[in-house]
């Protein structure tokens, strides 16, 4: 039960980019399209997923155990940073398509902070193995599904009547803010963070 | 002490594990480029400023190596950069046409009437914007926008107006694009014979009687040069004069045209006064 909670959580109630405001450069930067946007959020839940089970073997059996937690900055971002590049290598090799539509975005997954975030909370919040691996891929689902909701309102955009002022980034933030807003009604479902 | 070394032991240890993890998936993940498109695009200008349409020099050499591109579509590069890529690539290259930037406006700094002060943004755009203090609601500024973003230093601001050094200048449209007042066009020409041109260095569609009361030196829209070169060279836009660059041969005839004409607009350009050959495609 308390897994499923936690999922929910991750996904919907305290989503990572809405309800944190972490990870706004990829919300912003590739959400023009469906197809990016989704090759994105994959490639950032496949870090996340990994890095949350990564970081929780690596706090709790190197740091904890030899009381230098205090480095769990400096190791979380080495974690994060090597597996962005295994899968950018990946990405590159199996679908060039996506690593051009990703560009300078992929590579920037390594200092998305939506990341880095996710892994302090989990440390923060003081969740067991399991738990840590399914807040990892919840907040990657999450942060997919942002990603995906933004991609679909921002195709439609392009047919809609923008005001010259607002066209491009204004319109862009504005969306952003009453996503969040719309995002906040999930807030009741689950009362404790 | 000992929580140091702990630390750099630990921390080597698991940098040491993400090293040798990432080598691993490099080698087993590697991607093979072909080599042909690295030496293209070491041959391109490698500026990558997006004139031909393309991200990056490194988009436009992929499409020439794969046959999408041909090898002279790098708006920018000159006759030798073409070479250099059918060279490569083992293919002819087919004849270059050089395209220059060319400033519609002759208004210097002291000729320029103003109808205000102005004390905003020292930039065009900023200036376009509220209006700025020139009389002239077609010339140019003088802020020089078009200068920093000339990614090859071919402008230089000269008494309050760009001047374009047409050997520099390759044609990218940069400037073009900079420009609020859309003074700057981009015309075609043959390089090996380009060392000099003229311009119609005015913008102003009005008619001659309101353009006389602002600059002394635009185009009052008297044909006389239209007249005067019987080629077609010169003909009329409305109530301003234009070049057809493609016709623009004569030199003689040039001379004679500039002399005549009574508010002095058109004006040579280039280092040579002489020749101009402008050839078209």
């Amino acid at each position: 039960m308390n897994i499923i909670l936690i999922f929910i959580a991750a996904t919907i109630v305290n989503n990572l980019v809405l309800a944190y405001f972490l990870g706004i450069c990829p919300f912003l930067g590739v959400s023009s399209k469906i197809e990016s946007a989704v090759g994105m959020g994959l490639a950032a839940t496949f870090v996340m997923t990994l890095a949350a089970t990564v970081t929780w073997l690596i706090y709790h059996y190197i740091l904890v155990r030899f009381n230098v937690p205090f480095l769990e900055y400096v190791s979380f971002i080495l974690v994060i940073a090597s597996l962005v590049q295994i899968v950018e290598m990946f990405i590159k090799k199996f679908s060039p398509d996506l690593y051009r539509a990703l560009g300078i975005y992929l590579p920037l997954i390594t200092t998305n902070c939506a990341i880095l975030g996710l892994t302090l909370f989990m440390v923060l919040r003081e969740y067991n193995f399991l738990e840590s691996v399914v807040f990892g891929f919840g907040s990657g689902i999450g942060f997919t599904l942002v990603l995906l909701i933004m991609a679909g309102i921002r195709e439609e955009l392009e047919f809609a009547d923008v005001p010259e002022a607002f066209k491009g980034a204004p319109i862009t933030l504005i969306l952003a803010g009453l996503l969040a807003l719309a995002f906040m009604g999930f807030s009741g479902i689950i009362s404790t963070s | 002490m000992n929580i140091i070394v702990i630390s750099t032991i630990a921390m080597g240890g698991l940098g040491m594990f993400f090293a040798i993890i990432l080598a691993i998936t490099n080698k087993k993940l590697y991607v093979k480029e072909d080599p042909r498109i690295e030496k293209v695009l070491e041959a391109l200008p490698g500026v990558n400023c997006g004139a031909c349409g393309n991200a990056s020099c490194h988009d436009l050499a992929q499409k020439i190596v794969k046959g999408e591109a041909e090898p002279h579509d790098c708006p920018v590069g000159d006759s030798e950069v073409t070479e250099n890529i059918a060279n490569i690539l083992g293919i002819e290259s087919k004849e270059v046409i050089t395209k220059v930037a060319i400033v519609h406006c002759g208004a210097t700094e002291k000729i320029r009437k103003k109808r205000a002060v102005y004390i905003g943004g020292q930039t065009c755009r900023v200036a376009d914007i509220i209006g700025g203090e020139i009389s002239c609601s077609y010339g140019c500024f003088g802020y020089g926008d078009c200068v920093t973003v000339c990614l090859f230093d071919a402008i230089e601001m000269v008494e309050g107006l760009p001047v374009i050094d047409l050997m520099k200048c390759t044609g990218c449209g940069q400037c073009v694009e900079a420009c609020p007042r859309n003074i700057i066009s981009i015309e075609d020409f043959s390089k090996e014979k380009l060392t000099s041109t003229i311009s119609i260095a005015c913008n102003n569609p009005d008619k001659g009687a309101v353009v006389r009361k602002i600059c002394e030196v635009g185009c009052i829209g008297c044909s006389l040069c239209e007249k005067n070169c019987e080629d077609g060279s010169f003909y009329m836009d409305g109530m301003l004069a234009r070049i057809d660059y493609s016709k623009v041969y004569n030199s003689e005839k040039w001379d004679l045209v500039i002399e005549k004409c009574p508010a002095k607009t058109i004006k040579k350009l280039g280092k040579e006064s002489k020749c101009v050959c402008v050839t078209h495609p």
